[in-house]
């Protein structure tokens, strides 16, 4: 019960690095040491958090991408290998499958808190930031109470149990909601479109687009292009006399 | 404008602002990502340069608009946009648009140098050497993982939100009295849309196994896809979304939709 509760509070440690700024205290090289030291086995921990950091290394969440939970992964799987006493390898072979489960669940929990979002957005139309506050750390206590609950719950319910449980689910559904979150940026871009485009100039959301598609240009190749496009449109092309400059001659002897 | 000719009451918001940047990811999601994080980092901006209720609401909800970076290089554009605000409570010939424009602008160059910056290289590094100290058996591992992290992350951090304001207040001093602001805000407004097309490309994730049968010659879609048009997929759905959110479609009902078409698409074979 004990070893359950303080599991649970290292597991809620992990997702407090969205309160730091990305403080990498949610990486298993930081989590497992941490399970290790609240159950009485600091150098076990360190090892596995060692091999389990070497193996999530690439696994990092860049962008709109949700990747596989590591935080509740390595806990969990670090947690099962220590009490049952085997080495890195078990906690490795624990820590992927209860990593894919838990990606499914953080990806509800996004879901949710997309759910909030015209409330927020309501609030702020009324000027009401303290309700937008409110929101703000409701989302952040939704997710870490939530996964402090689902670690605590699962070493009550022992190895065993937490294996079969994880076996039970249609890998069909997990794999169906993984490629749901791939394709759920699209409403994000879309919204940013409403915003931004007109007539004259969607061409350049076509621009953008083929650069990358064709030319398999990254992100900030194609912004420096953006930039020295729009430079030579405005000044190179259009260089016409921007309004109010020759207002007084004082700014035109300025500039020189 | 060096920092230090900075008023003492800006250097107190900017600083609530750093403190509030910390919380950017607290309430991530799939409709605005960072947006309600970004909102609440410039709370006290708004507060302090807006008198009256309206400003402030129509402030508070133009930064309710999506937004998406690097966390650890975000205090940079807050920054920025901080300076904007500013202006336009002092002068009110700010295009509200812009401010909106400046920050999409930023958020993918930025995200690119942050990434690989903060993802690709601080963190690589800082692990390299702590994995090899705990293989060791060291307990010093994520002290060392964490501090070789964290040291560039909070100088990175910190000068970044005052670097940007004055960043920003330079810039706009310069380009208000001549009348620029409209060309920098429509050349941002290029750019943003560029970076949006690029991120639909590269962001959403979004192809199909699915193979058509062509008399005995088995040819899979996609091949056929990328030889027409690569990304011809994630392209269409964003402009599927956008149109929808043009018929007044709701954001949730758009999100449940694409939920259910992933569980239903890689149960048929088609995702």
């Amino acid at each position: 019960m004990m070893n359950a509760l303080l599991i649970g509070l290292v597991n809620a440690i992990g997702y407090c690095d969205y309160l730091f700024g990305g403080i990498m205290i949610n990486r298993p090289i930081v989590l497992a040491p941490l399970v290790g030291l609240v159950l009485g086995d600091l150098q076990t921990g360190v090892i596995i958090g060692g091999t389990l950091e070497l193996v999530f290394m690439g696994v990092v969440a860049i962008g709109a991408a949700t990747p596989p939970d590591t935080v509740t992964g390595s806990v969990l799987g670090t947690a099962f290998a220590i009490m049952t006493g085997s080495g890195p390898e078990i906690a490795l072979a624990l820590a992927l499958p209860i990593a894919m489960l838990s990606q499914a669940i953080k990806i509800g929990i996004y879901l949710i808190r997309a759910s909030l979002m015209p409330k927020a957005i309501k609030y702020a139309e009324e000027g009401n930031s303290k309700g937008m506050e409110r929101i703000h750390w409701a989302s952040f206590a939704l997710l870490t109470v939530s996964m402090g609950v689902i670690a605590f719950v699962s070493i009550l319910m022992g190895a065993e149990a937490m294996e079969s449980f994880v076996n039970s689910i249609p890998t069909q559904v997990l794999e169906g909601m993984k490629s749901a979150a791939g394709l759920l940026p699209a409403v994000g871009f879309a919204l940013l479109l409403k915003m931004m485009i007109s007539k004259k100039m969607a061409i350049f959301y076509v621009l953008g687009f083929v650069l990358a598609s064709y030319m398999q240009l990254p992100i900030m190749a194609v912004t420096l292009m953006g930039v020295v496009i729009a430079v030579i449109i405005e000044f190179v092309i259009g260089e016409g006399t921007p309004a109010g400059l020759n207002k007084s001659d004082e700014e035109v002897l300025f500039d020189e | 404008m060096s920092s230090a000719a900075m008023k003492a009451d800006e250097r107190k918001v900017l600083k609530k602002v750093f403190w509030r940047s910390l919380t950017l990811e607290c309430s991530f999601n799939y409709e605005k990502m960072q947006a309600l994080g970004f909102a609440y980092s410039m709370i006290p901006v708004i507060n302090q340069f807006y008198k009256s209720e309206e400003e402030r609401a129509a402030a508070l909800t133009r930064h309710m608009a999506l937004f998406n970076t690097t966390p650890h290089v975000s205090p940079f554009i807050m920054g920025i946009a901080a300076s904007m605000e500013k202006q336009n409570a002092e002068t009110g010939d700010v295009d509200p648009a812009s401010i909106n424009a400046i920050k999409v602008g930023l958020m993918g160059p930025m995200a690119g140098i942050g990434d690989s910056f903060f993802w690709g290289t601080f963190r690589v590094i800082a692990a390299g050497i702590a994995v090899q100290l705990a293989q060791q058996g060291s307990v010093m591992a994520p002290l060392v993982f964490l501090l070789l992290f964290n040291i560039p992350h909070f100088l990175v951090r910190y000068f970044g939100t005052f670097w940007g304001y004055s960043l920003g207040t330079k810039l706009l001093e310069n380009v208000y009295e001549s009348g620029m602001m409209t060309r920098i805000s429509k050349m941002a407004t290029m750019v943003g849309l560029m970076v949006v097309g690029a991120m639909t490309v590269s962001m959403i994730n979004f192809s199909t196994p699915f193979v058509v049968n062509f008399g005995g010659a088995e040819v899979g879609l996609q091949g056929i896809l990328d030889q027409i048009l690569p990304g011809a997929l994630p392209l269409g759905l964003t402009l599927f979304c956008y149109k929808q959110l043009q018929k007044g479609r709701k954001v949730n009902a758009l999100l449940i939709g694409i939920l259910i078409f992933g569980i239903l698409g890689k149960y048929l074979g088609i995702l």
